[in-house]
C-alpha cells in the first residue's frame, strides 16, 4: 500500500481545480490508492463544509468582495445591505429573517498597500482592530460582514467603523462611518432602515 | 451479506475522518479474497473504498447526495464483478475502482432499470441518511478558531471554501495574485488546524 503523503497544498489545488489535467489525473489515481492522502483530503473537505455552514448561518464576521456577496444572494441568502460613503452615517437594524447584513464602505483605496478596519463604540468601549483586511483597490469598496449573533444581541447603539491606511510605521484615516443601530422590534412601520 | 454491508455502510459514514486503511490485507489481497468467496473481506473492502469514491463523487458531482449514490453504485458493481471473477488484475483494484467510478459518473444513459437489477442482487441500503454522511466538526471550536485568525486569512478561507473557488478567481476579487492567495490560504489552514488541535487537546 502506498503510504506517500501528498502535501496539503497539492491536495487542495486538486480539489479546487487549480491543476492541469495531467497533474489532476495523477492525484486522482493516487487518491484511490492511498488511504492517508484520501483521509487528508476528506478532512479538508469537512473543514470547508463547516466553514460554509458557519458563513451561511451568520456566525462568521469577515471582509469579503462585492462579487462574493452577489454569489451569496444568488444562493438565496437574504441579505440586508448598507452602502456608506466616507463620513456618512446610516440608521440600521437586523430583521428576524435576515441571513446576513453587509456594509459596503466606499473609500479612496488607490495606492494604499495595507488597510486596517477599526470597530469602535461612541461610549468609550475599547475598539477592535482587524489588521490587513482584504480589499480591491480598483473597486474602492470594502465589504464588511459582521457576525449576526453580535448584531442580534445589540440594543440601541451608535457604532463607528474606521478604515486606516497603514504605510511603514505610519497610518492615516481613510474614512469613517457611523452606524445608528436599533433593534428590529423597536422600529415602527415606515422607518427608513 | 446484507447485514454485513449495512453495518459497513454505517461505519463508513459515521466516522469518515477516523478512517485508517492500515490493516493486515492490502487492497489487492482483499479483492482476491472476495473473488474467492470470502464475504468477510467485502465489509473491509467497502469500508476502505467508500470514502475514496465519495470524495471523487463530491469533487465532480458537487453534491453529497449524488456522491452517496455513486458510492453505492460503484461498490455494488465492484462486488458483483469481483464475485464473478471478472476483475482481471486484482493488483490494480484501485485503478479498476477509479475507472468504474469515472464510467458510472459519465454514463448519462445509465437507466434506473439497470440500477434496480444490481440492487436486486445486493438488496441493501448503502446510502446513509444525510446527517450521518457528514458528521460535523466541533463547530463551536471551529468558530472560536476562525475568529482568532487574522482577518485576511479568515476571508480567504471563507471565500475559498464557500464554493470551492480557485486561487486565480479569488485573487481577481481581492486584488491579489493567485500565488499570494495560495500562500494566505495555506497559512490560514495551518493556523486553523493548529488551533483546532490545540483546543481539542485541552
Amino acid at each position: 500500500m502506498n503510504q506517500h503523503q501528498h502535501p496539503t497544498a497539492e491536495l487542495l489545488a486538486y480539489w479546487l481545480d487549480e491543476l492541469d489535467e495531467a497533474a489532476a489525473a495523477k492525484i486522482e489515481v493516487h487518491l484511490f490508492e492511498c488511504a492517508s492522502c484520501s483521509a487528508a483530503l476528506q478532512e479538508l473537505v469537512r473543514i470547508g463544509d463547516a466553514l460554509r455552514r458557519e458563513l451561511r448561518s451568520g456566525n462568521v464576521g469577515t471582509v469579503v468582495s462585492a462579487e462574493f456577496v452577489r454569489r451569496l444572494q444568488a444562493d438565496g441568502l437574504r441579505i440586508r445591505e448598507y452602502t456608506l460613503r466616507p463620513g456618512e452615517s446610516v440608521n440600521c437594524t437586523v430583521a428576524p429573517d435576515d441571513d446576513l447584513v453587509i456594509s459596503y464602505l466606499h473609500a479612496p483605496l488607490g495606492e494604499v498597500r495595507q488597510v486596517d478596519l477599526v470597530f469602535a463604540d461612541f461610549d468609550g468601549g475599547s475598539p477592535h482592530r482587524s489588521a490587513h483586511i482584504p480589499f480591491d483597490a480598483a473597486s474602492g469598496v470594502v465589504t464588511v460582514v459582521p457576525p449576526m449573533a453580535v448584531l442580534r444581541a445589540m440594543g440601541h447603539a451608535r457604532k463607528r467603523m474606521q478604515l486606516l491606511a497603514v504605510e511603514d510605521a505610519s497610518e492615516r484615516v481613510l474614512a469613517e462611518y457611523t452606524f445608528n443601530h436599533a433593534p428590529y422590534d423597536a422600529l415602527g412601520s415606515g422607518t427608513d432602515f | 451479506m446484507n447485514r454485513v454491508l449495512s453495518i459497513v455502510a454505517r461505519e463508513i459514514y459515521a466516522s469518515p475522518v477516523q478512517y485508517v486503511a492500515e490493516t493486515q490485507d492490502d487492497d489487492a489481497s482483499l479483492a482476491r479474497r472476495i473473488a474467492a468467496s470470502d464475504t468477510g473481506a467485502e465489509a473491509e473492502f467497502c469500508r476502505r473504498f467508500a470514502p475514496r469514491i465519495r470524495l471523487f463523487g463530491r469533487k465532480w458531482l458537487r453534491s453529497e447526495a449524488a456522491a452517496a449514490d455513486l458510492v453505492q453504485d460503484v461498490l455494488l458493481m465492484a462486488l458483483q464483478k469481483l464475485r464473478a471473477g471478472a476483475v482481471r488484475d486484482p493488483e490494480r483494484i484501485a485503478s479498476f475502482m477509479l475507472g468504474t467510478a469515472r464510467q458510472m459518473m459519465v454514463d448519462s444513459r445509465r437507466s434506473s432499470g439497470r440500477r434496480e437489477r444490481i440492487l436486486d442482487t445486493f438488496p441493501v441500503d448503502l446510502i446513509p441518511d444525510q446527517a450521518s454522511a457528514t458528521e460535523p466538526l466541533d463547530e463551536q471550536r471551529l468558530r472560536h478558531c476562525l475568529q482568532a485568525l487574522p482577518e485576511r486569512e479568515r476571508a480567504v478561507l471563507v471565500m475559498t471554501f464557500y464554493d470551492d473557488c480557485p486561487a486565480d478567481a479569488l485573487g481577481k476579487q481581492l486584488g491579489l495574485n493567485a500565488g499570494h492567495v495560495r500562500v494566505i490560504r495555506h497559512r490560514g489552514l495551518d493556523h486553523l488546524r493548529s488551533c483546532m488541535e490545540a483546543e481539542g487537546s485541552q
